[in-house]
């Protein structure tokens, strides 16, 4: 049994598809194995897959060369086809999308498109590896993670000296642990030395790092970094976040709508983009050296249905630089003189390089220091009065007991003797990795959870925007009850409730017909929409906010963000801001507040937190930060050794 | 695979337009070589309509009995003993000579509709209770489940024949002799649902939006619930046509000359062997009432599955 064979939920146990299934148009020959030619080539690819009997192509002529140790980053926003391909490229398509393919695949020098079953076991057994997003739906949750690896490698041994490859802390003990026992990082661990064995030549990581907390973040990219040093394999490395994948990849290929926007070495695409999609995704990305005051960049949103867009550049709605001719023809792959960069644009490359040079921050911090512009009563002090404060938090505790199966009940402290005033009027940013006790801090304050020491008092109301809008709007009200509702509990008169419905519609963007819409009709940038604007159509004193955006990708992201910012400058809300992620604390919150292990280690004014972070939990989550600015400004603990691009 | 999924994410558009601009219909597709159990996917959906069709044309002949039924089903009305298909009587006569038409018409009026009885009294009866012990927790839950883990640690039959028995027999004494062991079960079901609603953080925001306590449970709660407590009582008809069907067959039940499945399958079963049909056609149609009522459950399962 392979890593793949792995009883992991959905694809990875899919047959592959049929050799019939894709039509033979592709005329590329397999290059022989043990040459020196790419580990993995895909030529022409296009994949259209069904969905409620609607079929629509994901990817529409792609083409990639990974060289052997060559580590090729895939960026694309969701939907752009990046997770198809790597499934594509592995022959694990659902056979139930029922695929329909053209164009040739080879990877470790076999057709993954028209091999036999056996084949295709024998080479993703053998010659690839492959770890995915969640390792806790990858892993069987009922076996040992020894006895899992050993399945593979056939030999305990070795499996242990794998475990150790991939730095797992004592090894022989975690060979009898059970996944559940281990923490996410050492999870993804696992996956990676499953993903190890027989020496693979192609390591396809889907999105390896999403789910981890920053810090666990920049340590699995170290290791696969040494992994391509110390095993000599290639890694396709999956992501949505440029910055990620400015890491540690040699090149970097952007995926827009099925098609390869541009792909170059990582360097040279990173700091001299070509095209407008990648320019525009560098400049919407939120860095610890975007501009505090004034709205966040973002891209336009695509009101445009993908069908409509797809006869030209399908980026053509969204592109500030578009010509005539890209609504209705394809542009295609042409070399960039000198760079090592194929980019499929019918713009010249310097007026994109102008456009990015105008939407990318200056470098440095110490132009944006200050408050962020918004309401402020007074500038803070020790000495104020407490009549200012809008939430006063004393030696706050909160305990869980937790009893599961038959394992003895222990406790969690999730919050011990927390201490946090916010003034009235104040933007607040909470950071701490997941565990840290920020989401419960913003709990107890809300009322959602009750304490199990110490006291809060929150002077006035206090409204929340959650993580997952789409949980946090019941499924079957309308916006439109939905609103009401919250119009009514405060009491609002009715013509007074329809003038401020309409109001919170125009501020967020959404069009008055959402108010006969279920949750489910909407986008996950418009359920965030709503959900806010439910919390601010009878507007509250405080504003809480628990990761609003964690879910929504970055140029969505960007424009809640601002939402909120606008908000709050309108209303002169207080606003509490729960984040994992430094570099939007920094945008959100006059103040930021770091919290670790259920404690409050580090508070003060944002500017000097991010620039001079005083505790060591703090500098770990700052250098955990990716940037893009890479090489030169890289921690000493990301990958030193590059070598350089494989072409 | 969550990576497969979000790439579906374009997947709304029709019209596909293949790389160089040419229609995706010039790319030869698999229409013939699917496996069979994709091709029936969509095919599932109308059988499954199909299904639950039949549970409202069974509810629809029962609740048109007397108009269906072309004789008295009590009064002699033919000869004695006639076989199925005889002339002006479809399905024969019984040993008195009453129509069997007409008699299973008006039996399976009495089961399907005392079966629905059942079940509607245990639903509203355990599902308040599930309800309030859900939504309040705490000792309200505690007091209220004990009671309900009681009920449930009785021998169900046993219980309805006694309570049966000490009021007497009669369609009503029956149907509270069924119904006293049949809502536990439903105020389990409901209880676990509405505690697993209440801790979704819809019904948080919502609390966090100003909605009291019963809004709530009605607003915020219980419309998730009905699509569970829809198909736990479709499925659970079947069970109670067949317990109804053989207290009635014990001689608990209405009395005599009404006709009733359970009952008349024991009046005539000694006529097996000669008149085989008279006992063998209500035995068949309970057997295909709890048929019915479980492919019909399924089905709506399966549907209100696929809405979500």
């Amino acid at each position: 049994m392979s890593a793949h064979d792995l009883p992991t939920p959905g694809t990875a146990r899919a047959p592959g598809p049929e050799p019939g299934a894709a039509s033979r148009s592709g005329s590329a020959t397999a290059p022989a194995a043990g040459t020196a030619g790419p580990v993995a080539s895909v030529r022409g690819l296009s994949v259209s897959l069904q969905r409620q009997g609607v079929r629509s192509p994901v990817l529409r002529g792609v083409d990639l060369d990974i060289a052997p140790g060559e580590i090729v980053g895939l960026v694309g926003e969701s939907g752009s086809g990046k997770s198809v391909l790597a499934m594509t490229m592995l022959g694990l398509l659902p056979r139930s999308a029922r695929p329909v393919i053209t164009g040739s695949v080879h990877a470790a020098g076999t057709d993954m498109l028209h091999g036999t079953p056996a084949q295709l076991r024998a080479v993703r057994r053998s010659r690839l590896g492959v770890i995915f997003q969640d390792p806790m739906t990858s892993l069987n949750p009922t076996m040992r993670i020894g006895r899992q690896i050993t399945e593979v490698t056939g030999d305990s041994g070795e499996a242990v000296t794998l475990l150790g490859a991939v730095r797992v802390p004592e090894p022989a003990r975690r060979m009898r642990a059970f996944p559940h026992e281990l923490s996410g990082g050492l999870r993804q661990r696992v996956m990676a030395a499953i993903a190890l064995t027989g020496r693979p030549r192609l390591i396809v990581a889907d999105e390896p790092t999403t789910a981890l907390d920053v810090t666990v973040q920049a340590q699995l990219l170290a290791l696969l970094a040494d992994l391509r040093r110390e095993f000599g394999c290639s890694v396709l490395f999956i992501t949505h976040d440029l910055a990620v994948a400015a890491q540690i990849t040699d090149r970097i290929a952007v995926l827009y709508q099925g098609r390869v926007a541009e792909i170059g070495p990582s360097a040279q695409l990173l700091h001299h983009p070509t095209h407008p999609y990648t320019a525009g995704l560098l400049g919407s990305r939120l860095s610890l050296s975007t501009p505090r005051t004034g709205a966040l960049p973002t891209l336009p949103a695509d009101g445009v249905p993908v069908a409509e867009r797809l006869r030209g550049c399908a980026y053509h709605t969204r592109c500030p630089l578009v010509l005539d001719r890209c609504a209705s023809q394809q542009p295609p792959a042409t070399p960039v003189e000198g760079t090592g960069v194929l980019r499929a644009c019918w713009r010249d490359s310097t007026a994109v390089r102008d456009i990015h040079r105008a939407v990318v921050p200056a470098e440095g911090l110490a132009a944006h220091a200050g408050p962020l512009g918004a309401v402020h009563p007074s500038p803070g002090g020790s000495g104020k009065p407490a009549a200012d404060l809008a939430v006063e938090v004393r030696a706050l505790g909160c305990r869980f007991h937790s009893r599961s199966g038959f394992e003895p009940r222990h406790t969690v402290d999730a919050l011990q003797g927390v201490d946090l005033d916010v003034r009235a009027g104040e933007a607040l940013s909470i950071v701490g990795e997941s565990g840290s006790g920020k989401s419960t801090l913003l709990r107890v304050i809300a009322g959602l959870t009750r304490p199990t020491a110490g006291t809060v008092v929150l002077r006035g109301t206090a409204q929340m925007v959650f993580q997952d809008a789409g949980s946090s709007l019941t499924p079957w009200l309308t916006v439109g009850a939905l609103l009401r509702e919250r119009l009514r509990a405060a009491k609002v008169p009715p013509a007074e409730a329809a003038r401020r419905t309409e109001e919170v519609l125009a501020a967020m963007g959404l069009p008055a017909s959402v108010l006969k819409v279920r949750p489910g009709e909407l986008s996950g940038g418009q359920r965030q929409r709503v959900a806010l604007a439910r919390a601010v159509v009878v507007p509250p004193t405080v504003l809480l906010c628990d990761e609003p955006t964690s879910a929504l990708d970055a140029s969505l992201a960007a424009s809640v963000l601002n939402l909120i910012r606008e908000m709050r400058r309108e209303l002169a809300m207080t606003v509490v801001f729960v984040t994992h992620d430094l570099a939007v604390a920094r945008l959100m919150g006059d103040r930021i507040a770091v919290m670790a292990q259920g404690r409050l280690v580090e508070q003060g004014d944002a500017h000097d937190i991010v620039t001079a972070p005083a505790d060591p939990r703090t500098r770990a989550l700052l250098d955990a930060v990716p940037r893009i600015d890479v090489p030169a400004a890289r921690p000493a603990t990301g990958p030193a050794d590059r070598p350089e691009a494989a072409r | 695979m969550s990576g497969t999924t979000r790439t579906t994410g374009m997947t709304g558009a029709a019209g596909a337009v293949d790389t160089a601009g040419a229609p995706l219909s010039a790319v030869p597709r698999r229409r013939f070589a699917l496996p069979v159990g994709e091709r029936l996917r969509p095919a599932g959906r109308n059988v499954s309509r199909v299904l639950v069709a039949l549970l409202v044309l069974t509810t629809l002949v029962a609740l048109l009995a007397p108009v269906l039924a072309p004789d008295n089903p009590i009064q002699p009305v033919g000869d004695l003993n006639l076989p199925p298909l005889s002339a002006h009587h479809l399905l024969g006569t019984d040993n008195l000579g009453r129509d069997l038409l007409s008699r299973t018409l008006i039996g399976l009026r009495a089961s399907w509709f005392s079966a629905l009885a059942v079940v509607a009294v245990g639903l509203l009866a355990g599902g308040l209770l599930g309800v309030v012990a859900g939504a309040f927790g705490g000792w309200v839950d505690a007091l209220l489940m004990r009671f309900t883990d009681l009920f449930l640690a009785l021998p169900g039959a046993l219980v309805a024949i006694a309570v049966n028995a000490a009021l007497g027999p009669g369609l009503l004494h029956t149907l509270i002799g069924v119904s006293v062991v049949w809502w536990p079960y439903y105020a389990r079901i409901i209880r676990a649902e509405v505690r697993g609603l209440a801790s979704r953080p819809h019904v948080e925001a919502a609390r966090l939006a100003g909605a009291g306590r019963l809004r709530l449970i009605g607003r915020h709660i219980l419309p998730g619930v009905v699509p569970t407590a829809l198909v736990t009582a479709s499925l659970d008809i079947g069970n109670v046509v067949v317990l109804l069907a053989g207290l009635s067959f014990l001689g608990l039940g209405q009395s005599a000359p009404a006709p009733e499945l359970g009952a008349d399958v024991q009046n005539s079963l000694y006529l097996l062997l000669g008149q085989w049909w008279i006992p063998i056609i209500p035995a068949l149609t309970v057997m295909l009432l709890s048929l019915i009522a479980n492919l019909g459950g399924d089905a709506l399962r399966n549907l209100l599955e696929g809405d979500r």
